[in-house]
């Protein structure tokens, strides 16, 4: 079938094919040709392909300089995961072992979630359901500019503010991983609240509309028909919340105390694997094991990250149930 | 339009025994903003019958519909005045329970609008919503409409997958079922047969014609041979105005104003 129709058309075209008819042939026509698409096919894909290029090329380095301290260094990656021990200074038993760090980015992530999703959440119904009109001309600038104040900001605000009340209510230094979790889950609060609300208007009109008919209340339709709807996607939202408190390094560090044994409450002051690699990195020289340590650290991160991502991808799947 | 004639020819009015008026519109206003939808409307639902309101695009129909149950109330520049009376009350008064009279007053739309859940939560969601608890009374209600609109034959195996792998028509007779779940004394349909295909249409028309033996019905359709076929009153609705209200049989054969005997004849529309 297919190979009769091609015959034809081959045929078709030999007999009476007016060339004007025809596509440009020749890859410089078609690039110099001004009435050509090709020209701008060829500029956008260079776009993308300059995105793939720079995703493949950062994964490749880190790669290079992460793997460094297991295969030159010889460090090895089981004690590197597991170890509670990180004392790369040490003269005689110098130890790599960064389980507190994953540990820390970890808990600080998680707690941020726990206390950014709740409010994140009800400011997005609110924005979204509630009172649309405040929503778009107070919520929406407020949001805005929460998302736009830099984290070193938090993290002066978190310093002057939660961390003394951390230790005149709590005892200890204030620096602990609550104070880092506090600070990055306000942080995170905008981010998460404008996908949330972003998501809740997607949910169509059709649905609301089909609750109300059935005698549902304002406050049924939210909980039962457009929360559930919008599901997949104010997971999505949380998710990409948390992968940004986990890249957090700046306001966190200013706050956590910076501690490298892992913490027992808390109210224990920690580390996480960002504050640490910007610790250390100025005092390590490249090419010492402590700086091949730090781009493994770097690469733990990257690929906990792709998870996250992974995640994000496989929540906001399109699914038919 | 010949074959139109003949259908309608051999339904004659003295089919029909008059039941009695279940809803009065009385001088109906409708505003979206400053613009004048509808137009002083007045005429009579009646019980256990179905009516049908037709009219070219924008006429006003849907708009009215949706004030029956007060479906317009989600819009906020959206403005009622006049009287419907139902059960003594005026639907109109702000303060009438909105969510009462939709679970008497129900709806279904042009659109099928399944909710994105199992088949059985979507009939069940409204008797929670009412507050339904008892699991045996659930089941058997849910069964009950789904078998009330002949779907249950076909779903019954898969009831706990969601309800948006039906087909359109499918979709559109759950949405049916949904709105009978809670014994509703009206049902209101607002195109319900413009998104699917004449198959899936029939079925739902016989379903109507079924329908109307418990509920009121009240149908607005762009399909003039659809409110032929199964409407007992006929409304004919221009540019927010009521033009012509009466018998089917009446309306479609002996239209009084030009207009309507313009648009039943495809003049324009």
């Amino acid at each position: 079938m297919m190979k009769a129709s091609r015959g034809l058309t081959e045929e078709a075209l030999s007999k009476q094919t007016d060339p004007s008819l025809l596509k440009e042939s020749g890859l410089f026509k078609q690039l110099t040709n001004r009435y050509s698409e090709s020209r701008g096919k060829f500029l956008i894909f260079s776009c993308a392909l300059l995105m793939i290029v720079a995703v493949i090329a950062i994964t490749l380095f880190l790669m290079v300089q992460g793997l460094r301290s297991f295969v030159v260094d010889h460090i090895n990656p089981w004690t590197f995961i597991t170890g509670m021990q990180w004392y790369p200074d040490s003269a005689t038993h110098p130890s790599f072992g960064a389980l507190p760090f994953i540990f820390g980015s970890m808990a600080v992530t998680l707690l941020a979630a726990v206390i950014a999703t709740p409010i994140a959440v009800g400011t997005a119904i609110f924005m979204a359901e509630l009172s649309q009109k405040w929503g778009q001309r107070l919520m929406q600038p407020v949001i805005e500019i929460l998302v736009g104040i830099p984290s070193v900001v938090y993290g002066l605000i978190g310093l002057l503010v939660v961390v003394p009340f951390m230790r005149i209510h709590f005892g200890g230094s204030g620096f602990n991983l609550i104070t880092g979790a506090l600070v990055v889950g306000i942080m995170i609060l905008p981010t998460v609240a404008s996908i949330a609300a972003d998501s809740i208007r997607a949910v169509p009109n059709s649905l609301r509309e089909a609750s109300y008919a059935i005698g549902g209340t304002k406050w049924q339709t939210i909980w039962r028909v457009v929360i559930p709807a919008a599901g997949a996607n104010l997971i999505t939202a949380i998710v990409l919340g948390m992968s940004r408190a986990f890249g957090e390094a700046l306001a966190v560090q200013m706050v956590i105390g910076n501690a490298r044994n892992l913490p027992h409450s808390l109210f224990d002051p920690a580390a996480t694997l960002t504050t640490i690699i910007t610790l250390s990195m100025g005092n390590s020289t490249t090419g010492s094991v402590l700086n091949d340590a730090l781009w493994s650290l770097g690469l733990v991160l990257l690929l906990i990250s792709y998870l996250f991502i992974l995640l994000v991808r496989f929540l906001s799947r399109k699914r038919v149930l | 339009m010949i074959q139109l004639e003949t259908k309608v020819a051999n339904f004659t009015k003295k089919d029909i025994t008059e039941k009695p008026v279940q809803i009065h519109v009385d001088k109906v206003n409708i505003y979206y903003g400053t613009n004048h939808a509808v137009k002083d409307i007045s005429m009579p639902i009646h019980e256990k019958s179905i009516t049908a309101l037709i009219g070219p695009s924008g006429c006003g129909k849907s708009t009215f519909i949706r004030t029956i149950n007060r479906m317009n109330d989600l819009i906020p520049s959206a403005r009622c005045e006049g009287t419907i009376e139902y059960k003594g009350a005026n639907i109109l008064n702000p303060k009438i329970d909105v969510v009462q009279l939709r679970k008497a007053i129900g709806m279904v739309f042009q659109q099928p609008n399944p909710f994105p859940k199992s088949i059985r939560e979507n009939i069940q969601l409204p008797l929670k919503f009412a507050g339904v608890r008892n699991k045996k009374e659930l089941q058997e209600i849910t069964e009950d409409c789904l078998k009330y609109v002949g779907l249950w034959d076909e779903v019954k195996d898969r009831l706990d997958r969601s309800a948006t792998g039906l087909s359109g028509g499918q979709q559109q007779r759950l949405c049916i079922a949904r709105a009978l779940a809670l014994k509703p004394q009206v049902i209101l349909l607002d195109e319900p047969t413009s998104a699917l295909d004449p198959v899936s249409s029939s079925k739902i028309e016989e379903l109507l014609l079924q329908l109307k033996e418990d509920y009121t019905v009240v149908i607005v359709t762009h399909n003039m041979q659809q409110a032929a076929r199964i409407a007992d009153y006929t409304a004919f609705f221009y540019q927010g105005e009521l033009v012509e209200f009466g018998f089917t049989s009446d309306l479609f054969n002996h239209p009084e104003k030009k207009s309507t005997a313009d648009y039943i004849s495809g003049r324009f529309g």
